[in-house]
């Protein structure tokens, strides 16, 4: 563990972080435990940022430096091991009428940090085409993001429409805006998240890798 | 500077629940400090689920209505919750708001001219967010374009520049204030409002923010906003925007907004 990169992406030295990143990377470090001081940096922020004391355009930056750092550390993983061990499939994007995207990328980026295969749609994104990309990957887990109102009725619709194609054993859950637990049994989701740190431990649990 | 009193608005936690218990006192003391506090109009938003919408719009605009008469700026996206709630309405309401959706045109454009409202026109097309100022002017030509046909005067329009916070982009302000400074060029009766508070989003000691942001917005033809009408400090920096923009003849509003006590911070 290099506590001098995890405080460098803590502080907001995105210039040290990336040459402290490239140090360890030339010194042979294992480049799994770069992304894990990564995870622990971030770790870090996330509970700043939940008791206010670190704001939203320090988590896009911290969310910057992540995947700068990535972009170095994932090829090296990918020599060492041929392939990358995912935790789990997950199917992620902000539903039908809605277009946030801010939190979406945030939980995406979360939930790809830390071992799961995304697959962003991006917004406003059909109840079909959630489906046609459940069987497609064979993903187990979706999520559904919304600030909208409007969103609740796609999202009880999605939630519908993956039962209507008999992938019952998918877990839902949604995050955005006012959601609470009667939005959830509104629309028939599995959980509710308020922040990225909730879909982690979510998807954790779900993959059984908690 | 007129006030789009922002505080009625069911996306806020304390507001849904008294929208859910019915709780009259809680939102007519709501529409009565707002009223005292120089609001133009009274922001109304049941944020509710689109199927509960137009009931709960209407019973906001009927508390409202018992205890104060300042004309309403009815805030939802659902044209027929619109429609029902502006029968119940006694002033000519403000209707909040079109966009360069077709749709959204179609449906809200005839209760603009059945009643004669006046209307916020964001400057978001469909789906996406527009990136940049070219994007917000070219929507707003279309939009304009629709309320004309429509025959709605350009002085009945209040362009919303569609204000987002300089949180995940820190050229938003200058979005927003380029936008508005382009639009008022090529339309001069227009109005320009925007929700001032969008600014400062994920950021902390906002009010700073606030304040220097709405100062620029003025300068650069801003006339109108949606904010906190109780918030003292902000009422006293408009009065002293408008005062070096030239806009306060003689500096009346300036001196007396003093002698009534604003800039007095023992005052409350």
């Amino acid at each position: 563990m290099s506590q001098e990169l995890i405080d460098a992406i803590t502080d907001m030295r995105e210039d040290d972080a990336l040459e402290i990143t490239d140090a360890l990377l030339e010194s042979g470090a294992d480049p799994l435990a770069v992304l894990d001081d990564c995870r622990q940096a971030m770790e870090i922020i996330g509970q700043r940022f939940e008791e206010g004391d670190c704001f939203v355009p320090e988590l896009i930056l911290a969310g910057e430096m992540l995947k700068e750092i990535s972009a170095k550390v994932k090829p090296l993983i990918q020599e060492q091991t041929g392939s990358t061990e995912k935790l789990g499939k997950i199917v992620f994007g902000t539903v039908e009428g809605d277009i946030h995207d801010i939190a979406k990328d945030i939980v995406a980026f979360m939930l790809d940090i830390n071992g799961f295969e995304v697959y962003d749609l991006g917004v406003d994104v059909p109840a079909a085409t959630f489906v046609a990309k459940v069987q497609e990957t064979g993903a187990t887990i979706v999520g559904l993001s919304g600030f909208l109102t409007l969103a609740y009725d796609p999202m009880k619709e999605t939630v519908a429409a993956l039962k209507a194609a008999d992938l019952t054993d998918v877990k839902v859950m949604i995050g955005g805006g006012q959601i609470d637990d009667q939005i959830r049994v509104y629309t028939g989701a599995d959980a509710y998240g308020r922040d990225a740190m909730t879909a982690v431990s979510l998807a954790k649990q779900w993959s059984g890798a908690a | 500077m007129k006030i789009i009193g922002e505080k009625i608005n069911g996306t806020r936690k304390r507001v849904a629940q008294a929208i859910t218990e019915r709780d009259t006192d809680f939102i007519q003391s709501l529409a009565q400090k707002q009223t005292e506090a120089g609001a133009t109009w009274l922001d109304v938003n049941a944020g509710t689920h689109p199927s509960r919408e137009a009931d709960d719009l209407i019973w906001l605009v009927e508390t409202i209505q018992a205890v104060v008469d300042t004309p309403l700026c009815l805030d939802s996206a659902n044209p027929k919750a619109l429609a029902e709630a502006a029968k119940a309405v006694n002033k000519t309401p403000m209707i909040n708001s079109i966009n360069g959706e077709p749709e959204r045109l179609e449906g809200i454009l005839p209760l603009v001219v059945e009643h004669g409202c006046q209307v916020i026109a964001l400057a978001m097309g469909g789906k996406k967010m527009p990136e940049n100022t070219e994007a917000r002017v070219d929507i707003i030509h279309q939009v304009i374009a629709a309320t004309r046909a429509a025959g709605i005067p350009d002085k009945s329009i209040y362009v919303d520049p569609l204000l987002m916070t300089v949180s995940t982009n820190i050229q938003s302000g200058m979005i927003a204030c380029d936008t508005i400074r382009t639009l008022h060029q090529s339309y001069p009766e227009v109005h320009f409002t925007l929700g001032l508070s969008n600014i400062s989003f994920g950021l902390p000691a906002r009010s700073y923010i606030n304040r220097a942001f709405l100062t620029l917005a003025m300068a650069a033809g801003l006339d109108s906003a949606i904010l906190d009408p109780l918030d003292r400090e902000l009422r006293a920096a408009i009065l002293a925007a408008e005062l070096v923009l030239g806009r306060d003849r003689h500096c009346l509003n300036y001196t007396r907004a003093f002698r009534a006590g604003v800039f007095d911070s023992t005052k409350n």
